[in-house]
């Protein structure tokens, strides 16, 4: 049985008995007065009348007249006169007129008073016993009425009890529902505080919760935290906080294999030769703030997203992706090599490399190509040698030419390429789109393309272009698919409200569609990211992140996101077989990501046995060059 | 209130039996409902609380005329009923002194008990047939026999009259009653005593059946007379 039930049976109870116990003392000394004073009546009436008979004459008629005028005009139920011998002189009666009392309430409370008993003289001798009973029936009904007022009262405070019972049941309710409410949020992993009542006991609970929701946000803090700190173990130059070589390298292949607007931009490489030298001259410390000086200077040089890695010992690369802009970025190296050489005491070189890269491109060619330029600029103290880009991969050469090639691309339409995304129960979640464009006669990769979307802000009419082609595919092959949208979209005039609009003319498909962002909009842009999660959910479509590192459970408000999967930076699935730090990071992830109710995905998977190892680690899905779907779910 | 009678007469009553008797007396006591005792044949003094009683309030004196009323019943008791009439009458008319009430009680009209009479050793003419009255009914009269009468009482030759009370026994309510008086201490039956006139007569009955179960704290006792005065003899230990 329920607290509130039983509080409810507890004071239902209370009053009852109350009821019924002053119904009864009401009753009883009632009765008790009443009978009280109908017995005194009739011995007092009996004598005062056997008086006045005493004193007259036996005469039959005047005795006959005496007591018919007592009972005509008193109220009386029997006088009686009965002689010596038991004869019956005289006797009026009249019966006992109750009208409006329940027969059982009469019987109940029935009166008992014995009919007051006196003698009449006639000298010395009796003339008769005189017999008196009064008219009591008018008791019975100030009886029942005063039953039925007690009643109507009791009815009354019994309502004015039960509304203060239920408000006082509500107070009660309120905290225990906002703790259930609370406890049910931590299930979801929303930590919220609720307001203290006043009753001691609910305040103590309400305040334990507040202290455990409290508790448990800080404890998944710390976890973040530590998947933070083992990320950085693992990806991170000790001395620079620069990512090491193999992160970077990592960083480097994702670029150029992608189908985004990542697939191409810039690669600097900057060396501080001699660096034996230097660290005698300087001492160890003064070298290891020399170089974390070099490492800051190249991280401050862009304000887009960048990448600085420590190759070697003393060779040190910026990635720069989605940029062109290699004079002035030359420019602005030049400028912060010249500033790092005056504040050193000793003569430095530093040579540098700014090289182009593009999507397919090799990796060990691109920075063999960067190796041999650094070692022409050796012989100046800051020499930076720009390479030029490969003629072949150079489709246009201006800005218009291209934006010209891409509106002509779009009109003529958007192929989709398909890779599986596969659960864990190997069926498909959703197939990944890249898209295709004609541009030169020739299908080009997204890679090719898509920093020139960018470049240029077409992402608008190239997203709703892609998504109306998506949501054709989806039609035609009954997959769901992913869609990626650009971050310009968050803060574009009516970009968000055309999406919408196009995803409801074909809204039995919305729940197909999945899309996903780069982390950097939910981490620049938590509020306009939030929204859109919320109108597009609203529309039965998945919102996820892609390229999702281990910080993603800093961002700002994630848990009340409504985010619905992220995609790992292909960087962690990468050898993720070999390296045990990776896959606690991936595990770590996973954990996280999953009691904040979002699923998971890797990126850049390169083989089955890596999906396995991913799957172990509690990633919900994969994709990448080696996946795919073998059995049809 | 419980009924000492109905214990008494069943000893090996079952558990439930005497369940369903509380259930009754507490049902009854709730309700006020008591059913009145009947008065028995002869009144069954408590004599400890009796002598207790007049040992507080009168002293060895008072205990001394007490202990001759002792005497008296225990004599009485056995003789017939023409000597239990004539003992009480000569008992109370030696052993008290008339007086007027104011005299005696410093009131008017008060009306004593036996115990107070006795103790006093002087009473007016109601204290009298009190006396008598309970004491007859001691010795185990029927109470339907005996009537307190008020009469006119002319004193003497002269045709001053007074109020005064006598106590009269009746053979049957038809017949001429035998007179407990104090003026003439000798039984005379009523058709002889030319200086009484009587008036109005009265006894125990119907007061007495509520005499059991009214006890003398409830108030309203105190508002009659008679009752007032039965109260206080059951208080002292008369058995009424």
């Amino acid at each position: 049985m329920s607290l509130i039930k039983q509080l409810w049976l507890t004071i239902t109870g209370v009053l009852l008995l109350t009821f019924i116990g002053s119904l009864l003392v009401g009753v009883t000394s009632s009765h008790q007065y009443i009978e009280q004073e109908i017995r005194i009546k009739n011995i007092d009436n009996t004598n005062a009348l056997a008086l006045s008979m005493s004193q007259m004459d036996k005469d039959p008629i005047s005795i006959q007249l005496l007591l018919a005028a007592q009972f005509d005009t008193g109220h009386y139920q029997l006088i009686e006169l009965i002689g010596p011998d038991g004869e019956v002189i005289d006797r009026r009666t009249a019966s006992e007129a109750v009208s409006d009392v329940p027969a059982w309430f009469r019987h109940l409370v029935s009166f008992d008073v014995p009919a007051g008993t006196a003698v009449v003289q006639d000298g010395w001798r009796q003339y008769g016993t005189l017999h008196l009973k009064s008219q009591h029936s008018y008791a019975y009904r100030t009886l029942w009425q005063s039953t039925l007022r007690l009643t109507g009262l009791f009815g009354l405070i019994a309502v004015v009890s039960l509304a203060l019972t239920s408000w006082l049941v509500h107070t009660i309710r309120r905290p225990l529902y906002h703790v259930v409410q609370q406890a049910q949020a931590m299930g979801e992993r929303r930590f919220m505080t609720s307001k203290e009542p006043r009753t001691l006991e609910l305040k103590t609970l309400v305040k334990s919760m507040n202290r455990l929701s409290l508790a448990v946000r800080e404890m998944l803090n710390q976890e973040t935290d530590q998947l933070e700190q083992l990320r950085r173990q693992l990806q991170h130059d000790a001395v620079t906080d620069t990512l090491n070589r193999e992160a970077f390298l990592d960083r480097l292949a994702n670029a150029l294999d992608s189908e985004g607007d990542i697939a191409s931009g810039l690669l600097i490489m900057v060396r501080v030769t001699h660096l034996t030298e230097v660290n005698q001259h300087l001492g160890h410390q003064a070298t290891d703030q020399l170089l974390n000086q070099l490492s800051r200077m190249l991280e401050q040089l862009s304000t887009s997203p960048s990448y600085v890695g420590r190759l070697k010992g003393c060779d040190f690369a910026l990635l720069l992706p989605g940029s062109d802009q290699s004079e002035a970025l030359a420019a602005q190296l030049q400028q912060g090599l010249e500033q790092l050489h005056q504040s050193t005491e000793i003569a430095l070189t530093t040579p540098a490399a700014i090289s182009h890269y593009h999507q397919g491109q090799s990796r060990g060619q691109l920075l063999a190509q960067l190796d041999g330029a650094l070692a022409q600029a050796e012989n100046q103290p800051i020499g930076i040698i720009t390479t030029q880009a490969d003629a072949e991969a150079v489709l246009f050469t201006t800005h218009d030419d291209w934006r010209a090639a891409l509106q002509a691309a779009l009109q003529d339409g958007i192929e989709l390429a398909h890779y599986p995304v596969i659960s864990n129960q190997d069926s498909l979640l959703h197939d990944e789109v890249p898209s295709r464009l004609k541009i030169k006669d020739e299908w080009r990769t997204a890679g090719l393309f898509m920093p020139w979307i960018s470049r240029l802000e077409m992402n608008a009419e190239f997203d709703l272009a892609v998504t109306t082609q998506a949501l054709a595919d989806t039609a035609q092959t009954g997959h769901p698919v992913g869609v990626n949208l650009s971050t310009q979209a968050l803060h574009k005039g009516d970009y968000l409200t055309r999406l919408i609009n196009l995803i409801q003319q074909h809204s039995q498909w919305a729940h197909r569609l999945w899309f996903e962002m780069p982390e950097t909009a939910a981490t620049q842009f938590p509020t306009e990211f939030k929204h859109l999660c919320e109108q597009l959910s609203q529309l039965g479509c998945q919102v996820g992140l892609e390229h999702v590192g281990p910080q993603f459970g800093k961002i700002e408000g994630i848990e009340d996101m409504g985010l619905h999967y992220i995609k790992l930076d292909a960087t962690l699935s990468h050898e993720v077989l070999l390296n045990p730090t990776k896959q606690s990071l991936v595990r770590g992830m996973a954990t996280l990501a999953h009691s904040l109710g979002i699923r998971v995905i890797a990126q850049g998977v390169q083989n089955s046995d890596t999906s396995e190892q991913l799957f172990k680690l509690g990633v919900d899905g994969v994709t990448g060059p080696g996946v795919r779907q073998d059995k049809k779910a | 209130m419980t009924h000492p009678d109905k214990v008494k007469h069943s000893p090996s009553m079952t558990r439930r039996q005497s369940l369903r008797l509380l259930g009754g007396v507490l049902c009854l006591s709730l309700w006020g409902i008591g059913s009145a005792g009947r008065v028995e044949a002869g009144l069954q003094p408590d004599r400890a609380r009796l002598r207790q009683t007049m040992q507080r309030a009168y002293g060895q004196k008072g205990l001394a005329v007490l202990e001759q009323w002792f005497q008296l019943l225990d004599q009485a008791g056995q003789g017939s009923l023409a000597e239990k009439l004539t003992y009480t009458n000569d008992f109370f008319n030696r052993q008290v002194l008339w007086v007027e009430d104011p005299e005696a009680w410093g009131q008017e009209d008060y009306w004593a008990t036996p115990l107070e009479t006795m103790g006093h050793g002087q009473g007016d003419c109601e204290d009298y047939a009190i006396a008598k009255y309970i004491t007859l009914l001691t010795l185990g009269v029927p109470m339907d026999k005996l009537r307190m009468i008020y009469v006119r009482a002319r004193l003497g030759r002269s045709n001053i009259s007074q109020a005064h009370m006598v106590l009269g026994f009746y053979v049957k309510p038809t017949s001429d009653p035998l007179i407990l008086d104090n003026i003439i201490s000798e039984i005379q039956p009523g058709s002889q005593r030319h200086d009484l006139t009587p008036v109005f007569s009265f006894n125990g009955q119907g007061l007495w059946t509520g005499g059991a179960s009214q006890s003398q704290a409830n108030p309203v006792n105190r508002l009659s007379r008679w009752r007032n005065v039965l109260s206080r003899m059951q208080a002292q230990g008369f058995g009424v």
